[in-house]
């Protein structure tokens, strides 16, 4: 089973992953190759397997609800390619996401 | 021959929850007003090799709601990622809950406008954290034409309890009605402030047309109603819109559109071909949230009187009128003074009033919570209960009250400073107070003296000054006796 | 001339002789950085060398010890640690240019628990890139050598962790393992190397790859060193929800093993199943015949799904997870950030020129196993085959108390061979990432060598929590075979 380059066109829009049309092919192709190993668990007896078992497992801790001001703030903004003052500042956005 | 359209509502309300700390982080929840990104921390700014723990009293908020909202709780749950990009989205993914919410199966009962009862069906409630504030540089502060846009992660991680109800409203007007019973019982909870202006409260609605002929129209989701006022008018627009287009025989397109407040319009976003693919996942940094035994129960227990509840009795106890209960149930803050001066002696009929009238006036006009209003309830309840008692007029009472207000003195104090007799002026006191006055209206007195008062036009001029002179404080029969008898009548 | 001769001498020895006043924190500090300064030029095992501030902390350490305090149980002790955990102020990149100059505001648990034991951190070592690779050869700051031989890779992730402990730098190495990112280049080096149970030692501050996989561990060249850093290492943190709370032991206690009498070894058969140079059976063989003699008993175990289908679950989950975690690098509020002129463009731009080719690869596959209409197929069948290999292993675990298979299917292969050719690649990992899947512990000795005289690894798998188990059966063959020796082309007596 492959996968068309379509598709991994349309992956990498979702992933915000520019790629170049030389490096399409060879992307097309390694997909190709592992899909194969993914394709493979299908043949499987996965019936009646819970992928997310909670048995047994230790559950997520607690916080109390207590604040606690973190000093660095300034080290972040100063450090940041694109901040403005107090703000991180972006570029135009066109379209309903960047 | 017309069609009819009927629409079908459903409303997905986010309430932000008023923990001190946000979600998963100890920052500060208090993000209104404060300088752009300083309640932040390399948890909520999403820094490299961070990782989210969950902050226990937003379990008890939400589990609460639920409650509240006559959900099943499930006591294991767990987390979701919710993976988009956007700039106010510091890990570019929102840990949300996705199979496995806090409660589900709940409902809301209101009134519909024809004064019925109505059951609204909720799906769900579940957590997820607040993205951060964008700010668009642009002249009216729209995202269109804004050359670059500011973001400030304060907001960033404070706790959310999504609400979703079923498709079951059927016009703004219960849809207003829901919302509001939502609001009201958020503050009851004290879980969040539920004001929809301060945000604090957003609603997203989900919006289809059925036609008398059959046809059902494709719904819309609707954004960026930032009041209830617009909530209404936003639907309104929509159902016209929508139904507009069937009439004509048209499709509507499945589409998230924006409410235009300025221009009474909903505008189709720019959204893509494609819907978004959020590629929800399990959250692998969060292992399951375990309600402990008992731990439900004992949410339960904390759960104030229902707003609902207290409505009917307060309608059956104090034999109020439902219109004037919903205003004093509204904040449960106002309830509870209304019931402590009740019980401090105070009539519940006047108390209703004064709540209504005078207490809710001080408190529109300072803009302070119930919880500030100056004077306590027993205070306001001796006071209720001097008119109550015939003790003090109406009218002297509100220049008392006025006064405890300005200066903070007690009450005997007050009556003293406004010259208010409690029991009234009588007795000599009054007397002393009409010889005056007849020793300077000498001329009316010999008219009247002179039985020359045929309509007796004289003798209620003088009542009227007696009267005004006394401030109300003197009972007018009292008052006409002792005129009559000291102008010799 | 040589500041001093440091080079065999254990962590633990270390800590011992700074106590006892032998020599100070300073000089052994120096003498450090000496041999890293010869021969770094060469391995490429470090990214960033922090002298001064190494030199200032030795200092620190002294005053402290002269005024009676007690420094620590590593005290002195220099390590290096692998560059995907959060050192407070010096740049931590993952070996990524995304981050080549990103300087954390904050330190990671771990790092904080090795300087209050007292440790001295040297600098921050070569990676594969967000720890995606088995070779250190997909580092934006070039490949790392192994010291056995310069033209051959140390393995991957943590390669210069690994080469940097092999090679006698220091005696203690921070890695981290998702899919055997410890284990398999502490293999092709000829050392030990530790993957602690999921849980056991805190992420916070590790730079995420997988976060239900990666778990950090140390590389030494003695059993005791390793019971010495899980002692520093593995405590609750409540800034990690996924690190158990459950009380630790002394992973010390381990070290008392005597006889292995009642124990069972399980000899994972699968194994054989992949065409492997005969040395590395050899290895195994020779491992097991130590553990027979000192009294266990050796049984064969069938682990069918887990030697067959855990590659194809590993490189679905570990993607997906990936692909969500490295999402956030996008150029706005720390890293790389391009040139743009409107959010797309720098969102597409930053990630473009940030990430390298394996890295691209890995969240283009985990975009697309999570994305809609594939999530079912992929993901969720993924997961669903984790449950069958944890189960594999917690049942082969109710009759045995460890396993064995080898570390790597190849000892170490030359500089460029694999790394065009991914699932190549991906195959070294092919025993190790089935551990990380069943969330247990493991660790690689060295067993042997290769017909060119290259380092052997052989894997040791422990129950959940069992590491003072894999420990104690380790300190048993060590007692044989003798501590791990440095590398040929590491330090000596006269570099």
């Amino acid at each position: 089973m492959s996968i068309s380059k379509e598709e991994v066109r349309r992956v990498s829009m979702l992933a915000r992953l520019e790629i170049d049309e030389n490096e399409i092919d060879s992307l097309t192709e390694h997909f190709s190759s592992i899909l194969e190993y993914f394709n493979a668990l299908q043949e499987l007896d996965l019936e009646g397997i819970d992928p997310f078992v909670m048995e047994g497992v230790e559950g997520t801790p607690w916080r109390d609800d207590v604040t606690l001001q973190w000093n660095e703030r300034s080290s972040v903004l100063s450090e940041s390619p694109c901040s403005d003052g107090d703000f991180f500042k972006v570029p135009r956005i066109l379209g309903e996401e960047g | 021959m017309k069609t009819d359209f009927s629409p079908v509502i459903g409303l997905e309300i986010h309430v932000q929850l008023n923990t001190l700390s946000k979600l998963f982080c100890p920052c500060s929840t208090d993000y209104i007003g404060t300088v752009p990104n300083t309640n932040v921390c390399p948890v909520c700014l999403g820094l490299p090799g961070t990782l989210p723990v969950l902050n226990g009293k937003v379990v008890e908020s939400a589990v609460r709601t639920a409650l509240a909202i006559h959900c099943r709780i499930n006591d294991a749950t767990r987390f979701h990622r919710k993976n988009y990009f956007y700039p106010d989205l510091p890990k570019a993914y929102q840990i949300s809950q996705y199979d496995l919410p806090v409660g589900e199966e709940g409902y809301i009962d209101i009134n519909t406008e024809d004064g019925s009862s109505k059951r609204i069906g909720i799906i769900r409630l579940h957590l997820e954290e607040d993205a951060g504030k964008l700010v668009h540089a642009a002249a009216d502060g729209r995202l269109a034409g804004a050359t670059s846009s500011y973001v400030d992660y304060n907001r960033a991680g404070v706790p959310l309890a999504e609400i979703v109800s079923a498709p079951d409203l059927s016009s703004p007007a219960e849809a207003k009605e829901y919302v509001s019973r939502l609001r009201q019982l958020v503050r009851y909870l004290g879980v969040s402030d539920g004001d929809m202006e301060k945000g604090s409260m957003r609603v997203d609605a989900n919006i289809s047309v059925k036609c008398s002929d059959g046809r059902w129209g494709n719904r819309t989701e609707i954004k960026n109603m930032n009041s209830l006022r617009a909530m209404e008018r936003g639907l309104a627009y929509e159902i016209e819109r929508q139904s507009g287009i069937l009439e004509k025989g048209g499709t509507i397109v499945q589409e998230t559109r924006h409410w235009n407040d300025a221009q009474g319009i909903t505008l189709s976003s720019r959204s893509k071909e494609e819907a978004h693919d959020y590629r929800y996942f399990p959250e692998p940094d969060l292992p399951p949230l375990f309600l402990p035994d008992g731990y439900v129960e004992k949410m339960a227990s904390t759960l104030p009187e229902m707003p609902w509840i207290r409505e009917s009795r307060f309608i059956r106890d104090y034999s109020l009128p439902e219109k004037d209960v919903a205003v004093i149930t509204e904040n449960p803050d106002l309830a509870d003074l209304f019931e402590e001066c009740v019980s401090g002696g105070a009539s519940p009929e006047r108390t209703s009033n004064w709540i209504r009238t005078e207490v809710l006036r001080v408190i529109h006009e300072r803009k302070i919570p119930v919880s500030e209003f100056p004077l306590s309830s027993s205070v306001l309840a001796e006071l209720i209960a001097l008119i109550d008692s015939g003790k003090v007029s109406n009218t002297a009472a509100k220049e008392v009250f006025e006064c405890i207000l300005q200066t903070g003195v007690t009450i005997d104090e007050a009556l003293v400073r406004c010259e208010v007799q409690a029991g009234g002026i009588s007795g000599s006191r009054l007397e002393n107070i009409i010889r005056e006055i007849l020793q300077n209206n000498v001329p009316v007195v010999q008219t009247i003296r002179a039985g020359e008062d045929k309509k007796g036009k004289k003798g209620k001029f003088l009542m009227g000054l007696v009267m005004r002179e006394t401030r109300g404080q003197a009972d007018p029969r009292e008052v006409r006796e002792m005129l009559s008898e000291l102008l010799g009548q | 001339m040589k500041i001093m001769s440091y080079h065999n001498m254990s962590a633990a020895s270390v800590a011992r002789k700074i106590r006892s006043g032998e020599f100070s924190v300073s000089d052994i500090v120096r003498a450090c950085l000496e041999c890293i300064g010869n021969m770094d030029g060469t391995l490429n095992a470090l990214i960033t060398r922090e002298d001064q501030k190494a030199l200032q902390r030795a200092a620190f350490l002294e005053k402290a010890i002269a005024s009676g305090e007690d420094p620590g149980p590593l005290a002195g002790v220099p390590v290096i640690v692998k560059d995907n955990m959060c050192t407070r102020d010096i740049r931590t990149t993952c070996a990524s240019r995304i981050l080549a100059d990103w300087r954390p505001p904050y330190n990671s648990t771990v790092v904080e628990a090795l300087e209050n034991a007292g440790a001295v951190i040297l600098g921050k070592s070569n990676m594969d890139e967000f720890a995606m690779g088995s070779s250190t050869e997909h580092s934006a700051f070039g490949p790392c050598r192994n010291p056995w031989d310069t033209e051959r890779v140390p393995g991957g992730s943590s390669g210069g962790s690994a080469a940097a402990v092999a090679a006698g730098y220091v005696p203690l190495a921070l890695g981290s393992d998702t899919g055997g990112s410890i284990r398999q280049p502490a293999s092709l080096c000829g050392i030990y190397g530790l993957k602690p149970t999921y849980g056991l030692i805190s992420r916070y501050g590790l730079i995420a790859f997988a976060s239900s996989l990666d778990q950090i561990g140390p590389f030494t060249r003695n059993v005791e060193d390793l019971a010495l850093a899980l002692n520093v290492l593995a405590k609750p943190d409540h800034r990690d929800s996924t690190c158990s709370r459950k009380a630790r032991p002394d992973y010390l206690e381990a070290l008392e093993t005597g006889s292995l009498s009642g124990k069972k070894v399980g000899l994972v058969k699968e194994f054989r199943n992949y065409r492997l140079p005969p040395e590395i059976s050899a290895s195994v063989d020779r491992i097991l015949k130590i553990l027979q003699e000192a009294g266990a008993i050796i049984e064969e175990v069938s682990l069918p799904v887990t030697m067959t289908s855990g590659l194809g679950a590993y490189y679905i989950i570990a993607p997906a997870e990936a692909s969500s975690n490295l999402a956030r690098y996008d150029g706005v509020r720390y890293g790389l950030s391009a040139e743009a002129d409107d959010l797309l463009s720098l969102y597409l731009k930053t990630r473009k020129a940030g990430f390298g080719s394996e890295v691209k690869r890995r969240i283009l596959t985990g975009t697309y196993v999570l994305s809609s209409g594939y999530y079912d197929a992929y993901y969720l069948t993924a997961q669903k085959v984790r449950q069958i290999i944890t189960r594999e292993f917690a049942e082969a675990f109710s009759r045995v108390d460890t396993l064995i298979m080898p570390t790597s299917p190849s000892p170490a292969f030359r500089i460029g061979e694999l790394v065009d050719d991914p699932i190549q690649m991906y195959m070294m990992d092919v025993f190790t990432l089935p551990v990380n899947l069943a969330g247990l512990p493991g660790l690689s000795l060295n067993g042997g060598y290769s017909a060119e005289g290259l380092p052997l690894g052989v894997q040791m798998v422990g129950p959940k929590w069992g590491e003072l188990e894999i420990l104690s059966m380790a300190h048993v063959i060590e007692r044989e075979l003798g501590p791990a020796p440095i590398a040929p082309g590491g330090v000596t007596d006269e570099n």
